[in-house]
């Protein structure tokens, strides 16, 4: 063997692998839209009964956020921790200006999204993006502070009941979720006081209890899904019928488009119940192959942090583990949810359901994540970056 | 950069375990949602499907088709065409203003009964209009307004229309039959429908075929023994009858005496099957079938075969009729002309009250009740038809002498049409009623025996002269054929008492040698001038009959008739009651 040959990992400049399996999500996320959104869109006078509104719109969502994907991928890691913090304030003021009557575009009770002339946005998702950075570069700058509850801990606390405060106001219980994974799960893997971190998780278990406690809509929410089948026309309406997509889709799925719970009978099926529909229709294998798919991309993204770690580059490597953890809990969240194994949170399927913003935020991190294996390879080659 | 001195400055260290342990706890908790599916798509999936399965599985019925009812010569008088229902779920409906109006003028309904029907009344549920063709309902559904369906079925027609009206009779909107040979076959025309597990979208749209539960079985044809032509002939001629004498209604039944199969059966007035939105009960009546009337004279054949079969009297016996008056208690019987002694065969002729009341009253009166009932008065004539009178023949027992007397000519009785033409058969047949059919009889003709051959050989001579010019209904006259038949004039029983209001008619059969054709006819208040049954009952008769011969190519029995006249001195005394 020729010695020196690079090794096999290192032949290739970026990890076609994970490009690969991103891809691969975003074409079945494709297609099973298409597939689940057909009977509603038909039915649907404001889309004017086109079969394909939704599917277009997504195929354009996919088209724009791979092109920004590709922008992001030409930007150096550290261009993105040093501007980590201005990126927060804007998404800050992003949280605001949708709270402002007039901007805030308001759909099923909660006002998420920001009316542009082209198109809506909806700040909370690009918020997730926003934090991640923020949380990498806090710990990376508070390094030396990572024991100490009153200067590790609280700044960030604080910045956190912020947003918090801001995302309730929508309200976008779902995004406050995802974002106090991402913090808090980077402030732990960035070595926070464990005590601290218990501390933490004794203060989110409080306050979720305090939530539940004093808005009886949430606790109605948190509780009946342990029995959905106690009000299937109610309260579980929804739920039933998602349990029923996957109790039909059995081992190999009823086929591709013949699902029948898409037929109007589950409520956002080619949004955030889109894995029932797969379940339906692709069946037991067809779940399996998603998890499966999301799990290479979760292990990619904590890989590339670890060799990002054993490189020293430290906001590169929490970058990139937070993505992993972003992109792990909204799935398990979404996918907890289909299965009746949490309440009912308005959380999408990352990469597979519809949204622009969504879909634009879940691209731009992994296209962040191909740099930061980039550069990574880049350096092991010997290559200044 | 110096790496080292970064690390340093920072004093970060990012531990292997954190990272380790985080990501083996998000690994577990996909692992836990692989298993979860595991369990929701194999273990459990029986349960979810049976639940999938209550919410929209569905059975549904596959309407069967309705069988065609035909005439004899198989023209159709009743067929099944596809139709669509429109029907809308009153909470689902959106529509914009130009769709109202669109929409409103392909249901050729009014807008604002539109939205009244829409908004109005309670439930969700509302059928917009039903028995659409099949093309309006595309293009109403091509509008694509929400909340707006349409439901297949059938649509009955009836190519007749008002000729065959009563006798065929119509369905309801859920194609079960309401009237006539549609009700009274129902069992074999309406078939079964099918059914079939289907499985429904929340709009209720069929989405897939399950599973055959039922086949649908197509209702069978039925044939009619009614003549189309035949029909159309009587219901034409009833309609000008009807007309020219100024009369409330009327009714014609058309027999083939040697099957026993009705060839027409009409009335009117009458309705048009097609469009029955503004029917009203008089319309609807089959009246040939659901009316019944005092026969009056049409009655007095069977009072003297009667007399003729207990062997008092023959057809030259002279009955003595007293001036054309005669006593009973405190009532009178009177004849039209007065005569002081008619032979049998003359009172029938003259349609002699007094004559038919005076050998009557030589009779026991177990006698006449025996033969009323052998022909059939006082019983439903079980054709199957909805609604059939039976008529009223009091027990002879409470028979006063003035009723028995009465009733030898026909009142104090009660029959329908079809009851009348049916015992005649009697007369026609050489003794034996005939068993009456609707449908088209292939096998030989039921019949019973009533009264003797020698008997209703004399009757039917008698019947014979009745339209001879010394006869009552000379108008009833067929050329190239003998014909027998007798008029009936009863007055009619308003509020129990006889009111001047009349009742004409006449039932007849030809070729007297070999009778192939009955026709009974009866006008109901005629009020032009005339209301004895041998002026305005007997000419529908005889055109008709004549018609009827020609059409079935019945030879005629009678070629030196063909220059008959009527004498005019009789046409205007021609006269019974």
């Amino acid at each position: 063997m020729n010695p020196f040959s690079t090794p096999r990992l290192l032949r290739s400049e970026y990890d076609l692998t994970l490009l690969w399996t991103v891809l691969a999500l975003l074409a079945l996320g494709v297609v099973m839209v298409y597939s689940a959104s057909i009977a509603t869109a038909e039915a649907d006078r404001h889309v004017g009964y086109r079969s394909s509104y939704y599917f277009v719109r997504q195929l354009l969502f996919v088209g724009l956020s791979l092109g920004a994907g590709f922008v992001v991928f030409q930007i150096k890691v550290d261009v993105w921790q040093k501007w980590a913090p201005y990126l927060f304030g804007v998404g800050l003021l992003g949280l605001i200006l949708v709270l402002i009557p007039g901007l805030g575009h308001e759909v099923n009770g909660s006002r998420r999204w920001l009316s542009l002339p082209i198109l809506n946005l909806q700040p909370s998702e690009f918020m997730k993006f926003f934090v991640l950075l923020y949380a990498a570069d806090y710990t990376v700058r508070k390094a030396a502070f990572m024991h100490s509850l009153k200067r590790g801990f609280v700044p960030m606390f604080m910045v956190m009941v912020l947003v918090g405060a801001l995302l309730l106001r929508e309200p976008d219980f779902g995004a406050l979720a995802v974002m106090t994974a991402i913090a808090a799960a980077i402030l732990f893997l960035g070595g926070l006081n464990w005590r601290l971190f218990l501390f933490l998780m004794v203060i989110l278990a409080v306050s979720f209890v305090l939530l539940v406690v004093l808005s009886p809509y949430r606790f109605n929410r948190l509780i009946w899904f342990w029995n959905p089948w106690a009000d299937p026309f109610g309260k579980g309406y929804q739920l039933t019928h998602a349990l029923i997509a996957f109790g039909r889709g059995g081992w190999l799925g009823v086929g591709l488009g013949a699902s029948v719970e898409k037929q109007l009978y589950l409520p956002e099926a080619h949004t955030d119940f889109l894995l029932a529909v797969i379940a339906e229709e692709l069946g037991l294998v067809g779940v399996v192959l998603t998890i499966g798919l999301f799990v290479f991309v979760v292990w990619r993204a904590f890989a590339i942090g670890n060799r990002a770690a054993s490189m020293e580059r430290y906001f590169a490597a929490l970058t990139a583990q937070g993505i992993g953890v972003w992109i792990a809990v909204q799935t398990i969240v979404n996918m907890g949810v289909n299965m009746g194994l949490l309440p009912t949170k308005g959380l999408t399927l990352p990469l597979l359901s519809y949204g622009g913003s969504g879909m634009m935020t879940n691209v731009l991190a992994l296209a962040l994540l191909l740099r930061i294996d980039y550069e990574s390879r880049q350096m092991m080659r010997g290559q200044a970056t | 950069m110096n790496v080292g001195a970064k690390s340093t400055r920072l004093h970060l260290k990012l531990e292997g375990w954190r990272s380790r342990t985080l990501l083996l706890l998000l690994i577990g908790a996909f692992v836990g949602l692989g298993m979860r599916a595991v369990y929701l798509q194999s273990f459990n999936s029986g349960f979810l499907q049976q639940k999938g399965d209550e919410r929209y599985s569905r059975v549904i019925e596959m309407p069967a088709s309705r069988g065609i009812i035909r005439d004899r010569n198989g023209q159709p008088l009743a067929i099944s065409t596809p139709s669509e229902s429109i029907w809308a779920s009153r909470e689902d409906v959106e529509m914009k203003p130009e769709q109202t109006r669109a929409l409103a003028s392909l249901l050729s309904l009014d807008p604002a009964e539109l939205n009244q029907r829409l908004n109005g009344g309670r439930g969700n549920f509302v059928y917009l209009k039903r028995q659409v063709t099949p093309e309006t309902a595309q293009e109403i559904m091509g509008l694509k307004i929400s909340g707006l369906y349409d439901q297949a079925g059938y649509h009955r027609a009836y190519p007749k229309g008002e000729e065959t009206a009563h006798l065929v009779g119509f369905t309801d909107a859920d194609d079960h039959g309401q009237e006539g040979v549609e009700l009274a076959f129902q069992s074999l025309l309406g078939g079964a429908a099918g059914a079939k597990r289907v499985i429904k979208d929340r709009a209720g749209h069929i989405i897939e075929d399950v599973e055959s539960i039922r086949v649908a079985r197509p209702g069978q044809d039925v044939t009619l023994s009614v003549d189309g032509r035949i029909q159309h002939l009587a219901y034409r001629e009833l309609r000008n009858a009807i007309a020219l004498n100024h009369a409330k209604a009327g009714a014609v039944v058309i027999l083939d005496t040697q099957t026993g199969e009705i060839l027409a059966l009409a009335n009117y007035p009458d309705f048009d099957p097609n469009n029955r939105e503004h029917l009203t009960g008089t319309q609807l009546r089959n009246r040939a079938i659901t009316d019944t009337f005092e026969p009056g004279s049409t009655l007095k054949p069977f009072t003297i075969a009667t007399a003729l079969e207990t062997g008092k009297v023959t057809p030259n016996t002279v009955i003595p009729t007293t001036g054309g008056q005669m006593t009973i208690g405190p009532a009178v019987i009177k004849d039209t002309h007065a005569s002081n002694g008619l032979t049998v065969s003359q009172v029938i002729q003259h349609s002699s009250n007094v004559g038919a009341a005076r050998i009557a009253l030589s009779l026991p009166p177990e006698s006449m009740w025996n033969t009323f009932t052998d022909v059939g008065f006082g019983q439903l004539p079980k054709l199957g038809f909805p609604g059939e009178a039976g008529g009223r023949v009091r027990p002879f027992k409470t028979w006063r002498p003035i009723e028995q007397a009465t009733m030898a000519y026909g009142n104090g009785i009660s029959v329908s049409l079809i009851q009348l033409a049916r015992a005649y058969t009697i007369f026609a047949n050489g003794g034996s009623l005939r068993t009456l059919s609707l449908t088209k009889v292939t096998g030989p003709a039921q019949s019973r025996t009533v009264i003797s051959a020698q008997t209703a050989h004399q009757v039917s001579d008698m019947l014979e002269l009745v339209v001879k010019p010394e006869g009552t209904a000379p108008a009833a006259q067929v050329r190239g054929y003998r014909v027998a038949g007798k008029t009936g004039t009863a007055h009619k029983v308003v509020a129990g008492r006889y009111a001047n209001l009349y009742v004409a008619s006449f039932v007849g059969f030809a070729p007297a040698s070999n009778p192939r054709v009955l026709i009974a006819v009866m006008i109901d208040e005629p009020s032009g001038g005339r209301y004895y049954g041998g002026l305005v009952a007997a000419p529908v008769f005889s055109l008709l009959m004549g018609n009827v011969l020609q059409m079935l190519s019945i030879p005629p029995d009678d070629p030196n008739s063909g220059d008959f006249q009527i004498p005019a001195s009789k046409t205007g005394a021609a006269e019974d009651t």
